[in-house]
């Protein structure tokens, strides 16, 4: 195998990977707002959502080259829809973990319900959107290695190269490959909590 | 100043909280809301900052209806405590005071010199300013919830059960803290509790709510110990109230005796002239030795000095002028010689009372009572 090929392909399995949560975050986010505050939208969002993810991502991939060709957009679509499983729930649980006597002295303060939303309730809800990305992330990264079958490189070229040619090193490669990577942005994704919630700490 | 008239608040379910309450609240004073759970209490306090909407009647606060304000606007006004201080987890201690001078954009500077300057006015330590909530005390976390709630010095505080929650050491010294502080800020305060040893206390006024969002009795904590207006305030204020009354009347109304005094230089034979069973012996500087029995005394040769006899310990003393009739009244329970000792606040012998003394003061300062209340009209706005 071509080791010099390891450096590409983890680059652009890592944009694969955290560039739909990122997405499905500026869908999730609005989303869940709205599921939170009124609770009869949030069945059917959760249906939806879940209805996606059940779509096998290869049957997506497939159908959406019609559209957008074997572009990097017709693995990201997909795997932004589907992380709007994992996030829209953990925004709507985030958003309802707030603590009732917080929201009420924000309230109480003179926060406006847009102030509060966006300088209270969802500075709170930090911690539990972060710990949705991080399953949204890992999950993306391992189901972009897919869209190399429609021919999307990623790390996943490793292991459909290796079944090809018989040659099961280079399919363990990828897989450790695969791993690794997911660990790293995990770990990154960690860290960015920490930071950004200094306030948890104990 | 805050009026309530006839201000009723009925939920769609047809549940009524509040029932055509009418109620003021004079400025500058402290306003207690007391009742069982169920009584609206809770309710009309927040249909003041309109955290609940009144369906109907009109609530003024200085004269504004506050239902024709702006409510963001209206309740950066106001401030608020509550029971679970409902601190902002991700601010820290100095941010959470700031919070409403920065919703009125104030410098972060202004803002933050602020709340260095509550801290201080609440008891909390300076190195406090960068924690966050949870590093704080149950006790630390409710001053920093009245040093937020008075950050942009709101004319009127709104303090719902605010010290429900910390244990009774915690709660009376920051029931002493609310006074001392009310005593040199002088905000219309409206807290409802559903203590009514707690309302008795800090309250310049009380508002005996009953249940189904009616008032009972609107008084002074002394009237409501003295005369309460039924049954259910009666069982509401609960036992002692006689004894508790006590507490509002001060010791200066005692006339102490001067007779009863000796220095420790007279002689057992001076003691034996007065007749009297005991004898308080001072020191040169006035100050009280303890008490000769006439019964030890009989026993000593006449000329030996009072100095060397066996003295009784005097138990805990009073201050006319800073402690109540109920503090006389206690240290005079808990002396074996029946009598206590009142003292000038430099700790000299002003007199000694007895139960007679005692007497003839609770009655004439219950008299007076009496007569002030019956001078200002019937008591209490009852509905």
């Amino acid at each position: 195998m071509n080791w010099s090929q390891v450096g590409p392909y983890t680059a652009d399995n890592a944009l694969l990977g955290l560039l739909p949560p990122l997405i499905g975050l500026v869908i999730a986010l609005p989303l869940g707002v709205v599921c939170a505050r009124f609770r009869w939208f949030y069945a059917p969002v959760l249906s939806l959502t879940t209805l996606i993810y059940a779509i096998p991502s290869l049957a997506l991939f497939v159908v959406l080259i019609d559209y957008t060709g074997l572009s990097n957009e017709t693995v990201i679509i997909p795997l932004a829809l589907f992380s709007l499983c994992v996030l829209v729930p953990n925004v709507v649980d985030g958003l309802r973990a707030v603590p009732q006597p917080v929201r009420q002295a924000a309230t109480a303060m003179g926060f406006g319900p847009m102030r509060r939303l966006v300088r209270v309730e969802l500075p709170l809800a930090v911690p539990v959107i972060i710990a949705g990305l991080r399953i949204a992330v890992v999950s993306s990264i391992s189901l972009a290695s897919v869209g190399q079958l429609i021919g999307v490189s990623s790390l996943g070229y490793f292991i459909v190269d290796g079944f090809q040619r018989d040659f099961s090193e280079e399919i363990y490669v990828g897989i450790v490959l695969i791993i690794v990577l997911a660990l790293v942005c995990d770990l990154l994704l960690v860290g960015t909590r920490r930071l950004a919630t200094p306030w948890s700490r104990r | 100043m805050i009026t309530f008239d006839r201000v009723t608040k009925r939920y769609p379910d047809g549940t009524v909280a509040v029932d055509a309450l009418s109620l003021e609240i004079p400025a500058g004073q402290t306003m207690v809301l007391v009742g069982p759970s169920g009584c609206g209490k809770t309710t009309s306090l927040r249909m003041i900052n309109r955290l609940i909407e009144p369906t109907e009647g009109t609530i003024l606060v200085d004269g504004q209806d506050v239902l024709k304000a702006h409510p963001a606007i209206l309740r950066r006004g106001i401030g608020y405590v509550i029971q679970q201080t409902g601190l902002f987890p991700h601010r820290t201690i100095e941010d959470n005071i700031a919070t409403v001078p920065l919703l009125n954009k104030w410098s972060k500077a202004k803002a933050r010199a602020r709340s260095r300057e509550l801290m201080a006015l609440v008891g909390l330590d300076e190195n406090m300013a960068k924690r966050y909530p949870h590093q704080l005390s149950g006790g630390q976390q409710q001053r920093v919830g009245v040093a937020r709630a008075l950050a942009a010095d709101p004319p009127v505080l709104l303090m719902d059960e605010p010290f429900s929650a910390v244990d009774p050491i915690v709660r009376a010294s920051l029931q002493d803290e609310l006074i001392r502080l009310q005593g040199e800020l002088h905000k219309t305060i409206v807290m409802v509790t559903h203590d009514v040893e707690e309302a008795i206390k800090v309250g310049d006024l009380v508002a005996v709510f009953r249940p189904g969002g009616h008032l009972a009795q609107v008084d002074s904590p002394e009237r409501l110990l003295g005369a309460p207006v039924d049954d259910y305030v009666t069982d509401f204020v609960g036992f002692d109230r006689g004894i508790r009354r006590l507490s509002f009347f001060g010791a200066e109304g005692l006339d102490l005796d001067s007779e009863a005094i000796l220095g420790e230089s007279a002689t057992v034979a001076d003691a034996r002239t007065l007749g009297l069973p005991w004898v308080l012996v001072i020191d040169a500087e006035r100050r009280p030795r303890g008490w000769a029995a006439a019964a030890e005394l009989a026993s000593l040769p006449a000329d030996s000095r009072l100095a060397d006899a066996p003295l009784a310990p005097i138990g805990h003393t009073f201050r006319p002028g800073h402690d109540s009739l109920r503090s006389a009244l206690d240290a005079t329970v808990l002396s074996r010689t029946e009598r206590a000792v009142g003292v000038a606040p430099d700790g000299t012998v002003l007199g000694v009372t007895t139960y007679e003394r005692l007497r003839t003061a609770i009655r004439a300062a219950e008299e007076k009572a009496d007569a002030e209340a019956a001078a200002d009209g019937p008591a209490g706005a009852v509905q």
